[in-house]
Formats: structure tokens, sequence, C-alpha cells
């Protein structure tokens, strides 16, 4: 099992250094989408319990599988494994695809290693290899849009690593030890490093308000990368606070208020404002922070109520699964050329993202509904309602447009690899967690149901008026500005004092930073 | 007199006698003044691991001669010590190796390597000094060797720099003997000691130790370019690029530094300092140049000069580290004083790269550097990502163990100094990554001077030095835990500093 660790840990990682700009890229390229294959078969016959122990690595390592780390690692390496299909598909005539090559699997190896990792210095690690790799996702085709989504994602994610790591400072020095679980232990005592750490990863859960970025990054990047980004990395917050927060331990009902109200403001504003998107896969990023509501109202009532964790969390992860596969499926859709199975299987992943009956939504909803209180359960039903009509928002879009030509079959291939992923769910998922209540027809059907009329009567009567528009990134629209005076505000300080007499050949400063 | 007493006197001949020989070699004699130098670079190497070997192993090293009664000159190779040798004759090693790359055919060489050799003396010198006359006479040589090296190109930009550089440290150098004398007065002649020597004055003397104490930190603060007495690092920038990177990594600022952590650890004793409120203080000064150097950077085009204000910054973290009471802030600054060497040396290494190979010496030329120097590029992105403290780099293991002992010395504000650094650095770090791998390279570069040549970005000796120095920041971050590490050695130094410590 170590020998499996090890190279799920280094595979992508050796791969992403045989992309740089060397000899042997060309073929690496060929094996680069089966890097992570170690993380698959481990989440398949790792025995319970499996760990090692590095203790010259770093701070001194563990890497070790749970149960809730075995779930994601195999939704999250499957999520990879398909779009590294896709990418050899659509990324073949690109000149730069070395160099998405190397962002991608440098991201990959971040994501899978951050779900191994079992004590807070490698899970740091890990988590910034991926933050910072993807930077070059988002900005990979170079245009002003994805520069600028680049830039708003790395502040971001940049500040919200520092909240992690004065969370982290406090719990490593409270607790004495690295390891998660003393951590996590610590964080009981420690309200204030828990409300960090729920910012923290919030920011990459797409939390309202920290959430501008995402609106922006899933959609620019090219088409394999966004389905990773929303299906498997936006995981990595929610995955973060199971690690870290004290689930199931001590109750901190102001934190799981806060996070329960904005789980909720996530899942109805998500659809609010998606609804207005004219991108298809802009609607679908919408689509991924109202979805993670769903989670994020699931964790804040654990933190709340300790009791319902135990119940909770199996529905969490199973979510989590769901969405990923279902979200990745839906990505890699949107760069397929329009055609009849084209929409018929982009029918049938939003149906499941929808929670239609059979589908893996229906299960995931069931299992996260019954543990809470009966109103909460009530707001996400109307939130399904919500979720159809943005999913039958995005197949209007993707009706008609869609790239021309015939569709690659590494593509293809890939997309109806998601698609099995997703129909099979509601027969695998119960089988790793047997004790998944069963959804009943009727609490499935209803939303669904009433989504599809809703559509039917709002739709055409929006077409013929004309359509309020929201930007991506909403209230970036009224931040951005402010922000970028502040920083250029503060350049410009600083250059003057470059100008000051007596400091001659010094003048100005970086021309494009001082905005002069 | 015996073999410990020798050794130290040993590693310092190593680089001061090829150094006096150089100075009397004719210009074109490159191949015996070549062989001096790493001669003199290998020599000090082995003695230094000799010994690593025996103070690992409990074994003393003092050397003590009377100069007058009174004044004794000491040299003692302990542990911290050590810290300081180890990094310094490491660096040497690959920046003599540099240094012959980058001066190949430039004139006064034989001045060059002569003052650079005195440089790593001195530097040594004050690494093993034992008590602070020891200490002070190095330090004061250290200034005079390193001028000349300054105003090597001898232009009128070099010549302002290197006045500015002289001014600074003379008048460094007079505050620091006022403070030594003040204190041989009110404690005679004594010997730096773990846990210091002056816990024992009674507290009538309190105020006149508190003075003394900020005539000291002034005095070495000029060297550790704490704000306000930094103008002259930016200034000094003007020196050739090995220079630079053994400035800037090894040599001034990090004796500075070092003086701290003598004048804190063994002079006054962390405990006692802490006793008379003088470790609070300490903390601001360095938490206002960790902010203002970054804010500075921002602003710079002047690739050497963003690096120069970025030192300004990153040497205050040993600073504060030291003003950090309790073991685990003292371990934080004690490493960074190794991890901010080998990480400023590689960016210094790869900036002189880019001027000597491209003619860029601007950030705002920078665009597509990566894709004409890989390698360099890439050593410069490693080094870069661990100044701003990203894991798994050198720089987090610092930064981890700072912010940690900002919590055990009830300091939690330190935390947020190290944040807004940490994110400062990456304000002005990134956009030249960003610029050197992201943008495309101009149809013409500046003054391209060594042409690509198949896989071969820049000349041989130019391109191995920063490529081991990035690779040992990453191994210093990788393996911290290991033996023998960094972090192992200011573990080891940070156990015996804290005499009466109880968590």
């Amino acid at each position: 099992m170590d020998t499996l660790i090890v190279l799920t840990l280094l595979l992508p990682l050796l791969l992403a250094v045989l992309h740089g700009p060397w000899a042997g890229r060309a073929l690496s390229g060929w094996f680069a989408p089966l890097a992570p294959l170690p993380a698959l078969a481990l989440a398949l016959i790792a025995p319970a319990g499996a760990a090692l122990d590095l203790p010259w690595l770093l701070l001194g390592s563990r890497y070790a599988l749970d149960e809730t780390g075995r779930l994601f690692l195999g939704f999250t390496a499957g999520i990879w494994l398909l779009a590294g299909l896709y990418a050899r598909g659509y990324l073949a005539g690109d000149p730069r695809r070395h160099g998405f090559g190397f962002f991608f699997l440098a991201t990959q190896a971040g994501n899978l290693g951050l779900i191994l990792a079992a004590d807070a210095i490698s899970f740091y690690s890990m988590f910034a290899l991926m933050s910072f790799a993807a930077y070059g996702l988002v900005i990979h085709t170079g245009s002003a849009e994805a520069l600028r989504a680049g830039r708003v994602y790395l502040v971001m994610a940049l500040g919200g690593e520092m909240l992690l790591l004065t969370a982290l400072w406090r719990l490593a020095h409270a607790a004495s030890s690295l390891l998660l679980t003393d951590m996590a232990r610590a964080a009981s005592l420690d309200p204030a490093s828990c409300a960090l750490l729920a910012a923290g990863f919030g920011v990459k859960a797409g939390l309202p308000l920290l959430h501008m970025w995402l609106p922006l990054a899933h959609p620019v990047a090219p088409t394999p990368a966004s389905a990773v980004l929303s299906g498997a990395m936006i995981k990595a917050g929610v995955l973060g606070w199971l690690r870290f927060l004290p689930l199931g331990a001590a109750p901190l009902p102001e934190l799981g208020w806060t996070l329960t109200s904005l789980g909720l403001g996530a899942a109805f504003l998500g659809v609010l404002i998606g609804l207005v998107q004219r991108d298809a896969k802009t609607v679908l990023a919408y689509s991924s922070i109202s979805q993670m509501g769903f989670i994020t109202v699931a964790v804040g009532a654990g933190l709340g109520n300790p009791g319902a964790w135990p119940a909770l969390a199996p529905a969490v992860a199973v979510y989590a699964a769901h969405h990923g596969l279902a979200k990745g499926a839906l990505f890699l859709g949107v760069g397929l050329p329009a055609g009849r199975l084209k929409l018929a299987g982009m029918a049938l992943a939003a149906l499941a993202l929808a929670g239609a009956p059979l589908t893996s939504g229906a299960l995931a909803k069931a299992a996260l509904k019954a543990p809470l209180p009966e109103a909460l359960g009530l707001a996400l039903a109307v939130a399904a309602i919500g979720t159809t009509l943005l999913m039958a928002r995005l197949l209007w879009l993707i009706r008609i447009r869609g790239p021309a030509g015939k569709a690659d079959a590494r593509m293809a291939l890939a997309w109806a690899g998601a698609l099995a992923a997703v129909a099979a769910a509601p027969v695998w998922l119960p089988m790793s967690f047997p004790a998944l209540p069963a959804p009943s027809l009727w609490s499935a059907l209803w939303p669904v149901l009433s989504g599809l009329v809703l559509a039917g009567i709002a739709f055409p009567a929006r077409m013929a008026g004309r359509a309020v528009s929201l930007p991506p990134g909403d209230i970036l629209v009224w931040l951005e500005p402010a922000t970028t005076r502040g920083w250029r505000g503060l350049l410009g300080t600083m250059a003057r004092m470059d100008a000051r007499p007596g400091q001659a050949g010094a003048t100005g400063g970086n021309g494009r930073d001082t905005g002069a | 007199m015996t073999v410990n007493a020798m050794l130290p006197l040993a590693v310092l001949a190593s680089s001061l006698l090829p150094g006096l020989i150089i100075f009397a070699l004719r210009e074109d004699r490159i191949r015996l003044r070549t062989a001096l130098n790493l001669f003199g670079a290998v020599a000090k190497l082995v003695l230094v691991g000799m010994l690593l070997a025996g103070v690992y192993a409990g074994q003393e090293y003092t050397f003590r001669h009377t100069v007058v009664p009174g004044v004794e000159l000491v040299f003692k190779a302990d542990a911290l010590a050590l810290l300081f040798v180890t990094l310094s004759s490491v660096l040497w090693f690959f920046t003599t190796l540099y240094a012959i790359g980058y001066l190949e055919g430039s004139p006064h060489r034989s001045r060059f390597f002569g003052f650079f050799s005195l440089c790593v003396t001195a530097t040594v010198g004050i690494a093993m000094a034992g008590n602070l006359y020891t200490f002070f006479v190095f330090y004061e040589l250290l200034t005079l060797a390193t001028f000349p090296l300054v105003v090597h190109r001898g232009t009128p930009q070099a010549m302002k720099g290197g006045t500015v550089y002289l001014a600074y440290t003379l008048g460094g150098g007079a505050l620091l003997l006022a403070g030594i004398v003040w204190l041989h007065g009110l404690a005679g002649a004594a010997e730096f000691t773990h846990g210091g020597y002056l816990s024992a004055l009674g507290p009538e003397q309190a105020s006149e130790l508190k003075w003394a104490f900020l005539l000291l930190i002034a005095g070495v603060g000029v060297k550790a370019a704490l704000v306000p007495l930094h103008g002259w690092l930016p200034q000094a920038m003007v020196a050739p690029a090995p220079v630079s990177a053994l400035l800037h990594a090894v040599a001034v600022v990090k004796a500075g530094a070092f003086g701290v952590v003598r004048i804190v650890y063994e002079v006054y004793g962390v405990e006692f300092a802490q006793s008379l409120d003088l470790l609070a203080p300490l903390a601001v000064a360095a938490a206002i140049t960790i902010l203002w150097g970054s804010l500075r950077a921002l602003t710079q085009d002047d690739l050497k000069k963003r690096l120069a204000y970025s030192t300004v910054s990153q040497v205050s973290y040993i600073t504060l580290g030291v003003a950090l009471f309790g073991p685990v802030g003292t371990i934080g600054g004690l490493v960074h004083l190794v991890h901010q060497g080998i990480m400023k040396i590689t960016l210094f290494f790869c900036a002189g790269n880019y001027a000597e190979t491209l003619g860029v010496h601007k950030v705002s030329e920078m665009d597509g550097a990566g894709r004409r120097m890989p390698v360099t590029t890439l050593a410069f992105s490693v080094a870069a990502f661990g100044m701003m403290g990203a894991p798994p780099l050198a720089g987090y293991v610092s930064k981890w163990y700072l912010g940690e002992g900002a919590l055990e010395a009830g300091m939690p504000w330190a935390q947020a100094v190290l944040m807004a650094s940490s994110l400062l650095n990456a304000a002005y770090f990134l956009p030249i990554l960003y610029r050197a791998w992201f943008r495309p390279a101009p149809a013409n570069w500046p003054e391209e001077h060594i042409p690509a040549a198949g896989r071969r970005e820049t000349a041989w000796l130019l391109l191995l030095p920063p490529v081991v120095t990035a690779l040992a920041v990453a191994a210093a971050g990788l393996f911290a835990n290991a033996d023998f590490s960094p972090l192992y050695w200011a573990r080891l130094i940070a156990r015996r500093e804290y005499l009466e410590w109880t968590p």
C-alpha cells in the first residue's frame, strides 16, 4: 500500500516535471491522462486505515486514507482521469498544450495529495500547490478576460491562504501537534480559529461574499480545466472543513448558524444570478455556487448540532461526490459539438443535478435532508426548484450553440465515461455507504416538476421582454474599482518615495503596476 | 597550542592567506588565481566539516590570545557560530565559482578576489568571535573589505553608493564601539556565554543596560538594515552581481543580524533581556522594517533594487525571531538566517544571469525571460516562492516557526505582520514571474552578451551556482525534519540558549 500512496503523490508531479521545457514532453503527454490511476486504485482497493509516515519529510509527514478520504479520492481521481483524457483531444492543436499539461498535472498533484494528507503542513503544501498551479489553468487562453479572472482568483486565493495559515498556527500551538485529528480536537476550544477556517476554505468552496473569483475563473479556463475546477477542486474547500472543524464534537452555534445562512443564501442567489447569465459555462459556475450552498447548509447544521453530524457526515461526502461527477459531466459536455446526443446526455446530467428520481441527486438530497430540521429541508427542496430552472436555462443555451465540427473521439469518450459514472452513481454510492436513507419518489419529483413547469411559463415570457443582466462576478462590479483604486494609491505613494530628491535614478516604477 | 584551538584559526586562514597572495598576483595569472580561490574555498569547506562533526559530538573549539591585559582576542566555534560559518563557507564556494564566470575578461580581478577573500574571512571571524571586542574588530574589517567591492566598477554611481555605504557602516561601527566600551565599564571583560553574562548585575544598572542595548543594536542594526538605518542597502546594489549576492545573503546584512543574535542571547541573555523589557521594542522595530522593506520593494523597477528592499524586509525576520521570547521564535529566527541566505543568493545569482546574458536589468524588461532562460528562471521562481513562504520551500519553515513563536511570546500581532509581508512578497515577486513565464519574449533583448547554444542558456559557471542553491532551498523545506537540516541545527542552538524556559 505504501508504494501506491507514494505513486499517488508522485506520479502527477513527475509527469508535470516532464512537461517542462525539455526533451520528452511529447511522450509524457501520452501518459499524462494516466496520472490519477494510482489514486483511483488506492481508493478502490486500499484497506481501511492505510497510512504512510515520513518523519523526515517537511515537519514530519503523515499520509492516510480514511473513509471520507476514500470517497473524495475516488471521485476526485475519476474526474481528473476523464478530464485528462478529454484534454488530449481538446488541446490537440494548441501550441501551448505542454504548458497546460504542466499546470494541469501540478494542480492535480496538489488536489489528490491534500486528500491523503493527515498532517497540517502536508495539507497546507498540497493546498498551496493546487491553488498556485490552478492559476496557470485559469489564464491559459491569455485573453484579457482570462487575465482578469486570474488576477481576481490569485488575490482571493492568497487571502484565503493567509486566513488558513493563521488558523493553523493557532491550532498547532494549542494542540502541540501537527496531526489533523489533534488539531481538529483543539479547534473545539477555539471558535476564532474555526471562523478563520470556515472563511479560508470558504474561498475555495465559493462561500457567498468569497465567491467572486469563481464565476470568472471556472468558465474562462479551457473546458477540461473548468470541469476539474468546478467538479474536483471546489470540493477541497469542503474537505478542509471536514478535516479541521470540530464537527460532531463541540457545538459552535454562532458559526454553525452563520454557515447555514450563508449556505442558504448561496443556494438561492446562485440560482438567481445564474439565471441571467448568457454563457453556458458561467451558468454552470453559478450552479456550483448554489450546489455548494447545499453542502454548506449541512456543515453549518452539523457545527451547531454535533448530535446530527454522524448522519450528516456521509451525506456531505456523498453530495460532494455526486455534484463533482455531475458537474464534471456537464462541463465536459459544453465543449462538444451540438447535437441530439449531446442534448440527451446533458439532460441526464442536469436531471441528476436537480435531483430527479432515480438519480444520484435524489439519493444525495434525501441523505442531506433527513438529519436536517424540517424547515431547512423544505428550503433546500425549494432551492432544488431553482436548480431545475437553472439547468433548463443551461439546456436552452446549449441547444444550438456549441463548437462546430465533428466530436473528437477522446473528448466524446471522456464525456460518456462521466455520464456513465453519474448514471451508475445511484447503484455504487449506496454500496460504499449502506446506511444512506432511501429517497422517496415524491419528495424528489415535486421540486423538479415544479421547476419544469415554471421554466415552461417563465422562459417564453422572459424571452419576449428585455432580459436583466448582471455581469459574472456580480458584486465584483462594485468591489473591483475600489480595490484597484486603493492599490494604485498605495503604489503611487510608494513611487513618490522613490522620486524624492537625493534618490535619483529610481524614478517612477513599474509602468503597468503603478498605472501611471 | 592544541588542535582544538588551531582549527578556528585554520578556518580563518583558509581564506585570509589565499586572499593576501591574490593581491600580489599579476592580473594575467588567471589560472593560479583561480586555483588559489578554489583551494581556499574547498579547504574551508573541509575544515568546517571537521568543526561540525566535532561540535555535534560535544567538542569545544576555543582560541584565546591576550592582546593587552583585559583585551582578549577570542574565537569560539560553538553551534551558533557554526550555523553562520557553514552558511558563509558553502555560499562562498558557490559565489567564487559564479564570480569567476561573471568577471571573465573584466579588469582588476586580482583586487576583486583579494577583497572578496578578506570579506569572507571577516564574516567567519564575526561568526566565531567569542567576545564583543573580537566581534568589533572583524565587524569593522568587514566594512573595509566590502567597500572596494561595492565601488569595484568605479562609475560615479558606484562611488556614490560606496560613499553612502561607508558613511552608514562607519557610523554604525562607532555606535557599536561606544556600546561595547560602556558594557566593559559595567561588567568588565567577558566572553559570550549561553544565557548571557549581564544578568548578574544589580537592578540599579538596569537603565544603563537599556541605553547600552540601544547603542549596540543601533550599531549592528546598520548592517542588519533595520529601518531607519537601511538607506545604504538599496544604494549598494550598484556592486557587481556576485558581490550583491554575498552582501545580501551572507556577509554584511547577515553579520548585522548575527550581531543581534549574539547580543540578545549571549551578552544580555534572552531571559534577562525579556526582564528588562528590551524584546518588545526590538520586535516592533523588526516589524516596521519588515513592512517598510516590502512596501518599498513594490514599485522598484530595477530588479536588483527590488531584491535589495526585499532583503531589508526579510533579514528582519531574523531579528523578529530573536525578539519573540520563547524557543519556537528563536528557532524561526535562527533558521531564517540560513534560509534567507540561500534564497536571496539564488535570486541575486539569477538577476546577475539576466543582466550578464541578456542585458536585462529591469523588471519591465523581463517579458519572456523564462522561455529564453528556463533553468535560471526556474531557480528564480523557486527562490521567490520560498521568500513568499509557500510550502514546501525553505521560507515556510521560518514563517511557520515565527508565527507559532509569536503566539508563544504573546505577540499575536506579529502574525499579522508576517501575513502582510507574505502578501506583499507575493505582490512584488509574482508580477516578475508572470512576465518571465507568461508574456511573449521581445524580438530583441536589450544587450545579448551570451548567445544561446543548444540547450545551454548561458555560461555554465553562471548557471550552476543558482541551480545548486535553488535545490538547497527546496531541500531545506522538504527535508526540514531530517537530521542535519538547518532546522535541526537551529533547534539544537535554541535548546542551549534557554536556561530556565518552561513552556
